[in-house]
């Protein structure tokens, strides 16, 4: 019974991606005159063309570099920052906190103008380091948060011990909870992935040059007005170019949930 | 405590600028960069021999079918060959994402040197706020302007200043499927707004989804009330309502709503109008699930590539201009319509305005129409016009007594969007024909202020 | 939301170690990317934003005409708007009434040592993974009003005498058809939380229960439910700050229509500050969305205080 329940739930779930990589095997006639059908015969044209378009490469090439980049700098930032918050007691703690909560208040897409003056200042509209950094500052609030509330549940026995073994305050951060805070850090990182890889919004205002466009930006094209009636070739680009992101996930699966577990064991 | 703070903040001044100073480093060929960051060529008189400075020239377009992209990336490539110390560097981007990418470079006063423009009221926003260059010089050096029809090249100018060229230019029309008609049995288009009401009828009786619209992208549903407005009030009630002697609450505008929401009432539409877009239109009629549609002279184009077999509806496709209304003060021959165009930024260089002439050339414009890309604006170039349907929509153009730009081109843009928005309500019958005659003519007033 | 954030929003007190010696650096230089980035890019455009709502401003050129309070007065007596803030508060309600039970369910049933669990988590939480774009063009396919086209419909219409259904075009459903696909796409991520937390219950506390006799029922409100509570609150608020800041999956799908029916505040700001240039009145609409969020969070953080900052998400 939980099985067949579950089981038909997981199909009707599916149901929308079945059909995209349906319609990826067909020639667009077929996508066109019988989007529902079965694919057969298999066609694996669309797949061979995408995957060899140099464009298709250099957009994943793109992307995963702003991906990279931009987990290694949320990672980074979040950790330091969610490390102060959660273990060192000075005034003005909470208030830091509070206010760098606000970032989950001011979605990027109210924002997207102000941020691009600023880009554009700072001459770094047209590359991806633009992406990156405003990827990174806009992905900090939440997985602050994350971590700030693993790295509470940490014992502060830890701590005592650390400090009377001669580590400094640094060293017990480096030493020993960062090592302990793998499967959260591990959380942030597959989440953030995922974010960067899915963003259209902050590379298609701040890349310019088709050489430095993501893959999102891509998919926006190909879905565009007159050559979006390709639903084949469509559905095969969209596939290909979110099959990077469901393999991190498969990949990172475990530590997500590990990450999201231990943040809810107690300390 | 202040100490703190104060410290702060310089470290935060030091970190921004050490970001900005290693900015150009990673940045690869920055774009539509401020004049002061540029190449000094600008300044210096810019010298034939190949030891010119190098310029970079940004050129945003909205083609991006196949054929259309390889045809612009190659006189690109032609042009540099030509002339090696300029580089040119295209962003071909969708029509809704050209735009919201468009409006933030604008709104941060950095537009591209060359970009895709309808002329009109958003060309004329631009102009205003000193974002475009004056090319009206340029066009009476050497006679390039007088390669362009006049009526194109007047899109693209204000207050008698020319910021740009014309790319294309049509009328909106009845792409009509022969085959469904002649299933229905008619025998030949309508002529007359009583007939087109009777075919639509006699469709029906077929079982024939008698017109596709995508009221849900909302300009191809105001295209039904601007034609109407344009057949019944013809230009006099226009010109009145546009100098504010008269109004968009007068007759004509009401009554073109009325005639809509009838042919909304009778189910001349396919289901799901409502959210339809452009493409849903496009692929309803490719594929013959829909008899007419009213759309400009894109419209083939768009079909070949919406169909299965990817000929659309080539060989059972016609064309026939909007009906004429009896009584109405619009002649039969006036028309609706508008294209799409180059206009140059402001921080354009000279080798911009260069290339600009090289890709509006007589050549590159018989290129464009023989892939059914352009209706061409260039004397000369209609030669590489073979399509048949393509040719009645230039006629139709060179024949129109008054021609009306589309209202949201022509209009400011905050007015051109209440105008889409005013007639998606006519389409939902969410708003009665007086209620959207008088939201359009609130924010024409508003606009005016 | 893009990102799946998941942790508690200001504690109440400081917590942690007394500062040592030469901390005070630590603590400097450990914040000072995250402050660096959040004033570049956060609190300078909100800044600029609160400026640019004073100004009667297309966007282009300088911005002069100072209108003061005048875009937010033209705001709330908006009727546009008004519709915006309840369709947000329908998709509030429905995640609230249907998606999160729906997903604390679907948490229960796959339970805690079913075989083959991962395999489902895996699928449920597929969706999430996917862009927004892709996610709307997907559903834009399924829900096409021809059954030639549409999916949904195709299916709709094997039932004999079945019509058609509109679900983006017809004015009273378009809200159901986006609160599906925002449904579809967002509820793995709570489905994971909920698993996480239920992970998290001490199996033992659940056998005493039982040994003592407590009935299912018993056993889900009387102990799983209040021991979830932390999950659910970082859950509930997850949902609702989404749901307020909910955009490219709408706008994409419906640009807010037919008509303004599905009119959210995110695509109302950005109608008026990219289709019909008015800079100054879609940062006034920005700067209402920012009130919102942060009243809401202020509100329920008071109403609901974290208990204890260890337990739970």
């Amino acid at each position: 019974m939980q099985y067949f329940l579950l089981t038909l739930l997981a199909l009707l779930l599916l149901i929308p991606i079945v059909i995209l990589i349906f319609a990826a095997l067909k020639t667009r006639g077929a996508a066109l005159a019988s989007p529902h059908a079965l694919p057969i015969p298999l066609y694996w044209g669309n797949i061979t063309k995408i995957l060899g378009m140099d464009t298709f490469w250099a957009m994943m090439r793109n992307s995963l570099f702003v991906m990279v980049a931009a987990t290694v700098a949320v990672v980074t930032v979040c950790a330091l920052a969610a490390f102060v918050f959660a273990r060192m007691k000075f005034r003005g703690n909470n208030l830091a906190f509070n206010i760098l909560t606000i970032g989950l208040m001011f979605p990027i897409n109210v924002a997207i103008l102000p941020v691009f003056l600023v880009l554009r200042d700072m001459e770094l509209t047209d590359s991806l380091w633009g992406v990156i950094l405003v990827q990174t500052a806009f992905a900090m609030s939440g997985n602050i948060m994350i971590l700030r509330g693993f790295f509470q549940s940490i014992p502060s026995e830890l701590q005592d011990a650390a400090y009377i073994d001669g580590c400094n305050t640094f060293g017990f951060f480096w030493r020993v909870l960062l090592p302990l805070a793998r499967p959260a850090l591990g959380a942030v990182a597959a989440l953030t992935m995922v974010a960067s890889w899915n963003d259209v919004l902050v590379p298609l205002v701040v890349l310019n040059s088709d050489k430095l466009w993501t893959l999102p930006l891509g998919t926006m094209q190909f879905q565009g007005q007159y050559s979006g009636s390709d639903i084949a070739l469509t559905a095969a680009f969209v596939g290909l170019s979110a099959i990077p992101a469901v393999l991190f996930y498969l990949i990172a699966e475990r530590q997500i949930v590990s990450g999201l577990t231990a943040g809810a064991i107690k300390g | 405590m202040s100490r703190k703070i104060y410290m702060f903040l310089s470290l935060l001044a030091i970190l921004a600028f050490a970001l900005t100073a290693c900015g150009p480093a990673a940045t690869e060929a920055p774009a539509a960069e401020e004049p002061a960051a540029e190449e000094p060529a600008a300044e210096e008189p810019v010298a034939e021999e190949p030891a010119a400075e190098p310029v970079t020239i940004t050129w945003w377009h909205i083609q991006t079918e196949e054929h259309q992209v390889a045809l612009w990336e190659g006189l690109a490539a032609e042009y540099m060959a030509a002339h090696p110390n300029v580089t040119i560097e295209i962003t071909a981007l969708e029509n809704e994402a050209f735009k919201t990418k468009l409006t933030t470079v604008m709104q941060s006063n950095d537009p591209p040197d060359i970009f895709q423009s309808w002329g009109g009221g958003v060309m004329n926003e631009y102009a205003e706020a000193g974002l475009l260059k004056d090319i009206t010089a340029d066009l009476a050096a050497g006679g390039w302007g007088d390669t362009f029809a006049p009526g194109a090249l007047g899109l693209y100018a204000y207050n008698g200043v020319n910021y740009g060229v014309p790319r294309d230019a049509g009328i909106v029309g009845f792409w009509y499927n022969t085959e469904l008609f002649a299933q229905a049995g008619i025998s030949a288009p309508p002529a007359t707004w009583d007939e087109l009401v009777a075919d639509i009828e006699l469709l029906k009786d077929a079982g024939i989804t008698p017109i596709a619209v995508g009221a849900g992208d909302k300009w191809p549903g105001a295209f039904w009330w601007e034609y109407l407005a344009v057949r019944i009030g013809g230009k006099a009630a226009f010109d009145a309502a546009y100098s504010r002697s008269g109004a968009f609450t007068d007759a004509p505008f009401v009554q073109a709503g009325e005639m809509l929401q009838e042919l909304v009432a009778m189910d001349a539409f396919q289901p799901g109008f409502l959210a339809a877009t452009w493409g849903d239109e496009a692929i309803a009629m490719a594929n013959s699930n829909a008899a007419m549609d009213l759309m400009g002279q894109w419209a083939p184009g768009a079909f070949r590539e919406n169909s299965a077999d990817g000929v659309g509806l080539d060989g059972k496709l016609g064309w026939f201009p909007f009906p004429a209304i009896p009584g109405g003060a619009g002649g039969a021959v006036d028309a609706l319509g508008g294209g799409n165009g180059f206009v140059v930024g402001i921080n354009a260089e000279p080798e911009a305005i260069d290339f600009l002439k090289f890709i509006s050339s007589v050549d590159s414009q018989t290129a464009q129409a023989e892939i059914g890309m352009s209706v061409p604006v260039v004397a000369g170039a209609e030669v590489g016009l073979t399509d048949a349907m393509l040719l009645q929509v230039q006629q139709g153009l060179s024949a129109a007594e008054y021609f009306q730009l589309y209202y949201d081109q022509y209009l400011p843009p905050a007015v051109g969007s209440v105008v889409n928005d005013a007639v998606a309500g006519l389409f939902a019958g969410t708003l009665t024909p007086e209620e959207a005659a008088q939201q359009i003519d609130d924010a024409y007033a508003a606009e005016l202020q | 939301m893009q990102i799946g954030a998941v942790g508690k929003a200001g504690g109440e007190q400081a917590t942690g170690f007394p500062v040592r010696a030469g901390d005070r650096s630590v603590i400097f230089f450990f914040l000072l990317p995250a402050f660096a980035l959040f004033f570049i890019f956060l609190a300078f455009p909100i800044i600029k934003s609160v400026y640019y709502s004073f100004f009667d401003w297309a966007g282009f050129g300088p911005a002069v005409d100072v209108v003061w309070l005048d875009n937010f007065k033209r705001i709330l007596t908006d009727q546009v708007f008004i519709k915006a803030v309840v369709n947000c508060l329908i998709l509030i309600v429905l995640a609230l009434l249907v998606q999160l039970p729906f997903s604390l369910a679907l948490a229960m049933l796959v339970g805690r040592s079913l075989r083959g669990r991962a395999v489902f988590r895996t699928i449920f939480f597929m969706p999430y993974v996917l862009s927004e774009v892709i996610t709307a063009a997907i559903w834009l396919i399924l829900l096409n009003p021809m059954p030639a086209r549409g999916f949904i419909n195709a299916v709709i219409t094997l039932i004999p005498g079945a019509d058609p259904v509109l679900w983006l075009a017809d004015p009273s459903l378009v809200m159901i058809s986006i609160f599906v696909v925002l449904t579809w796409k967002y509820f793995g991520l709570h489905l994971l939380l909920y698993m996480a937390g239920l992970q998290s219950i001490p199996k033992e506390i659940e056998e005493a229960a039982v040994i003592d006799g407590a009935n299912k029922r018993q056993l889900f409100f009387g102990i799983i439910l209040p021991l979830l509570s932390s999950t659910i609150r970082t859950s509930v608020w997850l949902s609702v700050l989404g749901s307020l800041q909910q955009f490219a999956l709408i706008w994409i799908m419906t640009r807010g229509g037919p008509v303004n029916s599905s009119e959210v505040m995110s695509t109302y700001m950005y109608r008026y500050s990219f289709v019909r240039f008015d800079l100054g009145y879609g940062s006034a609409v920005a700067i209402i969305l920012l009130l919102i969020s942060l009243t809401f969070s202020v509100a329920y953080l008071r109403l609901f205080p974290q208990r204890d900052h260890l337990s739970g998400l």
